[in-house]
């Protein structure tokens, strides 16, 4: 069987994260920033007692900032020991991808390059697998 | 000692408990031979641990246990049913021996019945019963006296209530870290739900039916944290055990004499927290031994004892423990501190110079000092005091340093008791909420507060407290929530905070909140990467709160490094060592490089030129709306546009004072070389090698002060209006004199063109004549301007006599 894909949108486009990775999906009530932080980091929130920090998907690729609602839908994921919250514009199935993630004639484009690991056939329309590590890692790690 | 007992029973125990199903496959199976490891490593482990405790009969019994099972492993010997009932009572005999101990029974022995034990393990020795060796082993033990003493097990204090009493070794279980953790984090989030429940239940009034168990979970639970934090304590026993050893064989390597001498065993730390100073220790005593503590040959010619001694001290004070470590070897060598300090660029001659001797010892911790001339294998491998400061900052703590040459050294360690619930001091800026943890804060103080007094040299804020200055920082500014407008510090609250080495600086906030324990929570490394911010934790309401790192922060502002070259003056604190006078350098309006006392300078403006009137002596300039008098004017042509000016004040008057250009603060050591040629200049400097002329303060003001006391004496103007307002006020302003309201009862003075003119009482008259040659005590003419001001001056010494 291969990984699970949790399907979602990111800044218009629609993109696909490793289900497995995700541990849940929460609707993000209250952001508390953070002074001194690089945009992409939205600040602080909290689930149960745990302090998540909110990325800024959009931000966190290098794309312009996105509006988001009142309740923006985050993706809870894991790493370094850290737990994050990824904003997304909305977060639509978990579905099994037809194929293994393909590069694409002519790349994803610059700022894409850097977090998408792939193009995956979902049987619907096709979408862009991330890196949640460098999509945490924000845009700054391309000009180090 | 009794830690480790606890922790050889807790581990036989437990392996005892684990071998029993292990026991009774073997017993299914003899010749398995996977069983018999697993056996073998039991007694084996026991036979090992049995060696520090001195436990013979014990000893003797694993051994025994161990030599036969080898001999199986070895295929020697084929286990049989009669080697099995033969361990099993053995294993048996070492868990009653283990509850003996456990009981502080410390010598259970019962040779005869244990070497039939033993001998039941030779190839043809007897049978016994394993499953009989525990109570009935009396019934089969020839002599009928020694009944009680066997049945050593739960009931033998029973059967003997005469017995002493025998201190009782507290029974321990051992469990994962891990484990301790979730707890304790389980036991945060109850807290925080149980403070958004409070919240709840505050809101919704009064209930009694609730309130009042709601009060008894609450106590629980207040119990129930205070207990999972003791669990995460342990006994700085266990670090200190491990310590005669490493100093033995450190003096062994470097051919000294050292004793070690504990006290304070018994304090207790966060286990994380042992762990995390175990090294910084080490490395202490490595310092101690190799650079503290002289040669046994060197010490008798100092008359000193042959052997050296070095002291570890442990106490708690507050939420924090102290730990010292103090050897009495020959001391720090600041001489060569300082000159180390020199070679290798970290500081001035002339910043060494002002060091105190204290300052000179807190050297050692600066990177890359080592007084050690030789490398020697334990210590100079560049890995020095630094990175151990370094790392006892990491966890919040201190260090600092006191010694005395020829007597020894203390190092004293300062660590917070648990790494996870600091003190802080909540504050807020731009509308949010931040922590600044507790032991870096000194004092706190409104800047409203009339004792303070704020100074710009140039980019930097200063504020005098105390007659300290010290530098200030805005959190707004810090934390980029500002404009970039000018900071109002007067409507700001300062928090004077205390960095590791004795720094001080003030921070600025918009509000101070609170006191509160607040359970620190890692951040992500993107937040990390600020330096702003040492840790979250999450409010009652479960919002998040950021942790000001307040060492980061100091250093991000340059300060760590820029006070340690010593610009902080403590000049009321401590009058015996006299610190080089701080300096204000400027190039004057010729160019030429000059210095004001520091003191003096109260701020930095730039003024339009416009706003100079120069008149020689008595020119002048505006600065927010006052007219001051100008100096520095002679010394050049002003420059186009604007001019820096230099706001001096003695307390009471205050000059401007123009300059070219604002360069640097210094530090005057030694006295100036006196000035020949007057010019306002007190003198001639030699900073950093080059010339600087001093200002001459007290010239200065002597000259151009306009004196404006503070508390103007009042004075009642004769009814005559027009002159009275046009020539005389003017007049009596100038002096210091504030014209008294009408309602005003007592005046300090009241002025008199006519002797029918009274208006209100004074407490001094002076009389004002029209004849010139009519004047008397306190009469004078009305346009004998010398005499008037010379009566003014008189009043006011007598109001201040």
């Amino acid at each position: 069987m291969t990984d699970l894909l949790l399907l979602c949108t990111i800044a218009g486009q629609r993109a696909a994260l490793p289900a497995l990775r995700v541990q849940s999906v929460v609707e993000v009530s209250s952001i508390t920033p953070i002074p001194g932080t690089p945009p992409f980091v939205a600040g602080l929130t909290a689930l149960r007692s745990q302090a998540l920090t909110v990325i800024d998907s959009a931000l966190a690729i290098g794309l312009p900032a996105a509006p988001h609602g009142a309740n923006p839908r985050a993706a809870v994921v894991e790493t370094g020991g850290y737990l994050y919250a990824l904003l997304l514009d909305g977060a639509e199935d978990v579905c099994e991808p037809l194929g293994p993630p393909m590069p694409v004639t002519g790349g994803f484009g610059e700022t894409w390059r850097r977090v998408a690991r792939g193009m995956v056939e979902t049987g619907d329309e096709p979408a862009l697998l991330l890196d949640i590590e460098a999509l945490i890692a924000g845009p700054q790690s391309v000009a180090a | 000692m009794d830690d480790l007992l606890a922790d050889f029973i807790a581990e036989t125990r437990e392996m005892l408990e684990a071998s029993g199903s292990e026991l009774v496959a073997w017993e299914a199976d003899p010749a398995d031979r996977a069983r018999i490891d697993t056996i073998f490593r039991f007694v084996h482990t026991v036979k090992g641990n049995c060696g520090f405790f001195d436990f013979p009969a014990l000893e003797r019994l694993s051994h025994a246990a161990e030599d036969a099972l080898a001999e199986c492993r070895a295929g020697r010997r084929e286990a049989d049913r009669a080697l099995v009932s033969a361990v099993l009572a053995i294993i048996d005999r070492i868990g009653e021996m283990t509850d003996a101990i456990e009981r502080g029974e410390a010598s259970d022995a019962d040779d005869q019945h244990d070497a039939r034990l033993i001998a039941a393990l030779a190839p043809d020795g007897d049978l016994v019963e394993p499953s009989a060796s525990l109570a009935p082993a009396p019934a089969i033990t020839p002599i009928p006296g020694e009944a009680a003493d066997l049945t050593s097990g739960p009931g033998a204090g029973e059967t003997d209530p005469a017995g002493p009493m025998r201190p009782v070794v507290q029974r321990s279980i051992r469990l994962p870290v891990d484990l301790l953790d979730e707890v304790m984090k389980g036991v945060s989030d109850m807290v925080l739900a149980r403070n958004d429940l409070a919240r709840r239940l505050r809101e919704a009034g009064e209930q009694p039916t609730i309130d009042g168990p709601f009060e008894r979970l609450s106590a629980i639970l207040a119990d129930v944290r205070g207990s999972i934090s003791r669990m995460r304590m342990q006994r700085l026993e266990h670090l200190f055990g491990s310590l005669p050893r490493l100093v033995r064989d450190l003096s062994n390597e470097l051919g000294k004499q050292v004793m070690v001498d504990c006290e304070g065993g018994d304090v207790e730390l966060d286990r994380e927290m042992v762990e995390m100073v175990r090294d910084p220790l080490t490395h202490i005593i490595r310092n101690a031994i190799d650079h503290g503590i002289e040669r046994p040959s060197d010490r008798l010619a100092r008359g000193k004892r042959e052997i050296g001694l070095l002291r570890f001290t442990a106490r708690q004070s507050g939420n924090q423990i102290h730990l010292a470590v103090t050897d009495d070897g020959r001391g720090l060598d600041t001489a060569k501190l300082a000159a180390k300090a020199m070679a290798s660029g970290l500081h001035t001659q002339a910043e060494l110079g002002a060091m105190s001797l204290e300052q000179k010892q807190q050297l050692i911790f600066e990177p890359g000092l080592s007084t050690a001339d030789a490398v020697s294998a334990i210590s100079g491998r560049g890995v020095g005091m630094d990175v151990v400061r370094a790392n006892i900052e990491k966890i919040g703590g201190s260090i600092g340093v006191t010694s005395r040459p020829g007597e020894g050294t203390v190092i004293e360690l300062r660590l917070p008791l648990t790494l996870s619930i600091i003190a802080a001091l909540t504050v807020t800026s731009g509308g949010q909420t931040f922590a600044v943890p507790q032991s870096y804060v000194e004092e706190i103080v409104f800047g409203r507060s009339e004792h303070l007094e704020f100074a710009a040299a140039g980019e930097r804020t200063l504020v005098t407290f105390r007659g300290r200055r010290v530098p200030c920082l805005s959190l707004n500014r810090i934390l980029g929530q500002d404009s970039g407008e000018a900071v109002a510090w007067r409507s700001k609250t300062l928090a004077l905070l205390r960095l590791a080495n004795n720094e001080v600086f003030a921070l600025a906030v918009d509000s101070v909140l609170d006191h509160e324990d607040v359970v620190i929570k890692p951040i992500a490394p993107a937040i990390m990467d600020t330096r702003l911010y040492a840790g979250t934790t999450l409010l009652d309401d479960g919002r998040p709160m950021m942790l000001l790192d307040i060492p980061s922060i100091a250093a991000r502002n340059d300060l760590s490094g820029e006070l340690r070259a010593g610009s902080i003056r403590e000049t009321q604190d401590r009058p015996r060592e006299r610190p080089g006078a701080p300096l204000m350098m400027f190039a004057a309006l010729d160019g030429r490089r000059c210095a004001v006392r520091l003191d003096l300078v109260r701020r930095i403006d730039t003024v339009p030129v416009a706003d100079i009137t120069l008149e020689g002596a008595t020119s002048q300039v505006v600065i927010d709306g006052r007219i001051l008098p100008l100096a520095g004017h002679e010394s050049g042509a002003l420059p186009q546009g604007v001019c820096r000016m230099l706001r001096l004040t003695d307390g009471d008057a205050e000059i401007a004072y123009a300059v070219r250009e604002v360069l640097d603060t210094a530090e005057m050591h030694g006295d100036p070389v006196p000035s020949t040629g007057g010019g306002g200049i007190e003198g001639t400097l030699l900073l950093d090698g080059r010339i600087v002329a001093l200002l001459d303060g007290y010239g200065l003001f002597a000259r151009h002060a306009n004196v404006r006391p503070r508390e103007p004496l009042t004075c009642h103007l004769p009814e005559n209006g027009d002159w009275a307002d046009a020539i005389l006020k003017p007049l009596l302003d100038q002096a210091g004199y504030r014209i008294a309201e009408d309602g005003e009862a007592e005046a300090d003075l009241a002025i008199r063109l006519s002797a029918n003119d009274a208006p209100g009482r004074a407490r001094h008259v002076i009389h004002l004549s029209n004849d010139p040659d009519h004047t008397g005590e306190d009469t004078v003419y009305r346009y004998d301007r010398e005499a008037l001001l010379g009566m003014l001056q008189r009043v006011r010494r007598e109001k201040a006599a």
